[in-house]
């Protein structure tokens, strides 16, 4: 329980620490809960389901309030802490940390981005998913671009709209299951001609946080609006709340009605690949830039996810570990030239890293990291992944594979406008500690699991292999 | 039973102790017997009361007693939201409690009635000292306006009802709804006579709830009436209204579900989006407030519709958390500003005094459907019931809160707006008392479920 309610106690706490003070208690919590979350994480035995919050009962209309994690969940913890904590370091030095609100919404929103990573009841799932809608419109709101309204309602109500579709699946689902427990889930028979129904609201819901191809109209404006922060927070782990909910909440559950979405959802994850590294390739808004790499990313793993094999959801988990950590590398390095420049506009700038040596390395280390060179996790991370759509279909592998040609197109002509050439600029002042620190995270982070993947493969594999045979056993009522 | 006694002696009183025109005396005495009435009725089951000779006519079971704790508790903090505004008056503030207190002795009869006497004279007496409520405001033309046009469609209503009231008992020769209702049960009863009495209750039911396509008066009534006033019709009257209708339609003539179902189909959809479509373009928030009310009606009538028998708990929860979000929203509103209640007044007023944001924050969260608070759980409750008989329903319900959200939201971005310069607003204890209540009935009410 503690994993779940100390960010909450430090959230609410932080509302009333006096702003001199909260940049730095903000890294203290943060580094609170995350060595909170290390301690499960290096006592956990990845043969078992370890339960945070367990009470046995089955509560009045069939709610449980269990909460537990597996291999997955658990590195989903850790990976939702981290982020939590580069973000308060990588924030260090903005007005942002200065607000005892700011910090407060941050620590709220781990609070339910912990539920979410370790609720085993559908409809505590669905609390907690729309419960972390709640800090980061705020977050948006107050901290966010002045002319941000239409936005973020945008941002709001599609969301919403998206989620309420799940809602109306877990209501049909408990209409067959006793409870709204995940296991109960796992073994209801569910008639055939729903079953697949049922699954398409959880995939709307998914499809739209994550945001697959036709529905991510939301995301360009709203990262390119919203404070840095906000924005990191929303790339680097709101959208795999989404992918988490596909692996945990569609293929743990049901995949025979999927079936008939898997090709339908490769092909948008497919569409997207190409769809935003074409756009990135054009765009001049460096955040833009960034969003839409961020789509062509996303659709990988999503394709990736639906394939429906080991090797593809090992391939994804470590795709989004290593997509959180360039997420945040890359939209800080955007943050630090959009606040000591004052531009986000890519032909404005030129000669950075003349200016500023250690910014041009870092920023390109962060880009060298999100091109998934060898012996980094994206490379592990998408090389599993393309195989495994290889597997599927050749032709869909072909064009998937196409990512790591244009990436790289896009990647470099950010680095080449931004830090090449003459520089536009008359002074530019270098990195400060927390950011210098912030990227040699990052570059250790993604190098380490790039030459040692097994660390994370042997905490996930046996949770994904039971995953995949109990929601391949689901058995289906043919009426 | 004890307690309807209660408040009805405590509002006689209070009419007297008007002489004195001490405004806070009469606010004491309220909540005092309020607070006993609330007592009494929690530990309604270790004595004996002595109206029991009444029990065949006034029965309170489960959910009904929380129903009606929950009418007192609402009443009581709409006469502490209210008093900075009404006690102005001196002469005539205990006018108004003590009609609060009658039209609350109707809405608890209105809870538990148990034949058709009881129902009607609870409905009578909950909607009259409302009519006069809503022209407390004597100098306004429009509370005048107010008023009168309620009381000519109430009244209606009124004779519309009891002439379907007058074809049920000639259908089945009794006003009592267990016999009735075996009657309905075994086929005992004239079916052309019976279903035009039905559908006429159901409608004049209809109308006193404000469901599509009977709603008209909503807006110009509640734009008319005080923004107190306004808060109890939104909570007692609403409690009153629905859970008859639900023992009505529900309990009484559930059999009879062939006739009226497509009916009420049409009227909730209707409702659904009728309200919150009509509510977009709206600059006033007691409008907005009477027509996102139409689209919550549409919302509370699942419970009507549903295959299961815990239709009451769902309305509990229910009404808990749309009664608890409307005295945040109206209070706060009438701090803004009593005369002026168009929306901008609210334009960055969350920034003023934090417990002032915080809590319009959560009512309108609550409102928009949004976990963990009571709202959505409300919704949640009711949608869950109705999906396996009527997924159209649910779904309508579903999309239809996406439009509320859409209003709400904006009201959101509206309070917390930086474009006008905050000073600090300092608040009254109690209008303190009654946002921190309805904060804690938002973030736990939903326990009772469990």
């Amino acid at each position: 329980m503690e994993l779940v309610l100390i960010p909450l106690l430090l959230g609410v706490l932080s509302f009333f620490i006096p702003s001199k003070w909260v940049k730095n208690t903000s890294i203290l919590f943060a580094l609170i809960s995350l060595s909170l979350v290390l301690v499960r994480l290096g006592s956990f035995d990845p043969k078992y389901i370890e339960y945070v919050f367990h009470t046995g009962k089955v509560f009045k209309l069939g709610l449980t309030f269990e909460m537990a994690y597996d291999g997955i969940g658990i590195v989903m913890l850790s990976l939702s802490n981290l982020v939590i904590f580069l973000v308060a370091l990588a924030n260090y030095n903005k007005t942002e940390a200065n607000s005892p609100l700011f910090a407060g919404l941050m620590f709220i929103m781990q609070f339910g981005l912990n539920g979410l990573f370790a609720a085993q009841d559908a409809v505590l799932f669905y609390v907690f998913w729309e419960f972390t809608l709640i800090p980061v419109f705020l977050m948006l709101y107050w901290f966010g671009a002045k002319e941000n309204q239409q936005n973020l309602l945008k941002f709001f109500l599609y969301t919403l709209f998206g989620s309420l579709f799940m809602l109306l699946s877990i209501l049909a689902i408990g209409v067959y299951s006793t409870s709204y427990a995940y296991e109960a889930i796992q073994y209801t028979a569910i008639p055939a001609k729903y079953a697949c129904w049922i699954f398409t609201g959880f995939l709307i819901a998914f499809a739209v946080k994550i945001p697959l191809f036709p529905f991510h109209t939301w995301q360009p404006n709203t990262y390119s609006t919203a404070p840095m922060a906000g924005t990191m927070l929303l790339s680097a782990i709101m959208l795999k709340m989404a992918l988490f909910g596909m692996i945990k909440w569609m293929i743990g559950l049901n995949q025979s009605a999927l079936t008939f979405w898997q090709w339908p959802v490769i092909i948008l994850g497919v569409i997207g690949i190409l769809y935003g590294a074409f756009i990135a390739m054009r765009e001049i808004n460096i955040r833009k830039v960034f969003a839409f790499a961020s789509i062509s990313h996303l659709g990988l793993i999503a394709a990736g996810i639906m394939v429906f094999s080991i090797d593809s959801i090992q391939g994804s988990i470590i795709q989004m570990i290593n997509h959180s950590l360039i997420a945040i590398g890359l939209f800080l390095a955007a943050g630090i030239i959009e606040d000591r420049m004052g531009t986000t506009n890519l032909r404005e700038m030129g000669g950075i890293a003349k200016i500023a040596p250690q910014f041009g390395f870092w920023f390109g280390v962060i880009l060298f990291i999100s091109l998934s060179v060898p012996m980094t996790a994206g490379f592990i991370g998408e090389f599993l992944l393309i195989k495994a759509i290889f597997d599927f279909n050749v032709w869909m592998g072909i064009l998937s594979a196409l990512t790591l040609v244009i990436g790289a197109v896009y990647m470099i002509r950010a680095y080449q406008m931004s830090s090449m050439g003459a520089p536009t600029m008359a002074t530019f002042s270098d990195l400060k500690w927390n950011e210098v620190s912030v990227f040699a995270l990052i570059t250790i982070l993604a190098v380490t699991l790039g030459l040692y993947p097994d660390f994370i493969f042997s905490i996930v594999k046996p949770s994904i292999k039971h995953m995949l045979e109990a929601g391949a056993d689901t058995q289906l009522i043919i009426k | 039973m004890d307690a309807l006694l209660i408040i009805f002696l405590t509002g006689l009183i209070s009419l007297f102790l008007g002489m004195m025109k001490k405004p806070a005396y009469a606010l004491g005495l309220n909540l005092l017997g309020l607070s006993v009435a609330f007592i009494l009725l929690w530990n309604h089951a270790s004595y004996v009361s002595i109206l029991k000779s009444y029990a065949g006519s006034l029965v309170y079971n489960g959910p009904q007693i929380y129903l009606s704790l929950m009418a007192i508790l609402f009443t009581g903090l709409v006469l502490i939201g209210g008093y900075a505004m009404q006690s102005k008056d001196k002469s005539h503030y205990s006018d108004i409690t003590s009609l609060m207190m009658f039209s609350l002795t109707g809405g608890l009869c209105l809870i538990g009635f148990k034949d058709f006497f009881m129902f009607f004279i609870g409905l009578e007496i909950l909607s009259i000292p409302v009519y006069v409520l809503v022209g407390s405001r004597k100098s306004e033309h429009l509370a005048s306006e107010a008023a009168l046009k309620y009381f000519f469609t109430g009244s209606f209503a009124t004779a519309i009802l009891l002439f379907g009231i007058a074809l049920v008992f000639g259908a089945t020769g009794s006003f009592n709804l267990n016999e009735i209702g075996f009657a309905v049960m075994s086929g005992l009863y004239t079916p052309a006579l019976m279903i035009a009495g039905v559908l006429l209750i159901i409608a004049s039911l209809l109308f006193k709830v404000g469901a599509v396509p009977f709603h008209f008066w909503n807006a110009d009534v509640y734009e008319g009436s005080s923004k107190g006033v306004m808060a109890y019709m939104s909570t007692v009257v609403k409690i009153a209204g629905f859970i008859a209708l639900y023992k009505l339609i529900k309990t009484t003539f559930g059999n009879l579900s062939d006739q009226w179902m497509y009916f009420m189909y049409a009227v909730i959809i209707a409702s659904l989006f009728i309200g919150y479509l009509s509510g977009l373009k709206q600059t006033s928030l007691k409008r907005l407030m009477a027509f996102s009310g139409i689209s919550n009606t549409g919302i509370a009538l699942l419970s009507i519709m549903n295959g299961t028998q815990s239709g009451e708990r769902s309305l509990v929860i229910f009404l808990l958390g749309y009664g608890a979000s409307s005295l945040i929203l109206l209070f706060i509103s009438q701090v803004v500003s009593e005369e002026d209640d168009q929306i901008s007044s609210l334009e960055g007023i969350g920034y003023k005094n934090p417990l002032l944001g915080f809590s319009l924050l959560v009512a309108l969260l609550s409102l928009s459907g949004i976990p963990p608070f009571t709202g959505f759980f409300g919704k949640f409750l009711l949608i869950k019931d109705i999906i396996q008989l009527h997924p159209v329903l649910g779904i309508a319900a579903i999309l239809s809160s996406v439009i509320g959200a859409y209003i709400y939201l904006r009201l959101i971005l509206l309070i917390f707006s930086k474009r006008t310069p905050a000073e600090k607003m300092s608040l009254d204890w109690k209008l303190a008392l009654v946002l921190i209540t309805s904060l804690v009935l938002l973030f736990a009410g939903w326990m009772l479920i469990l």
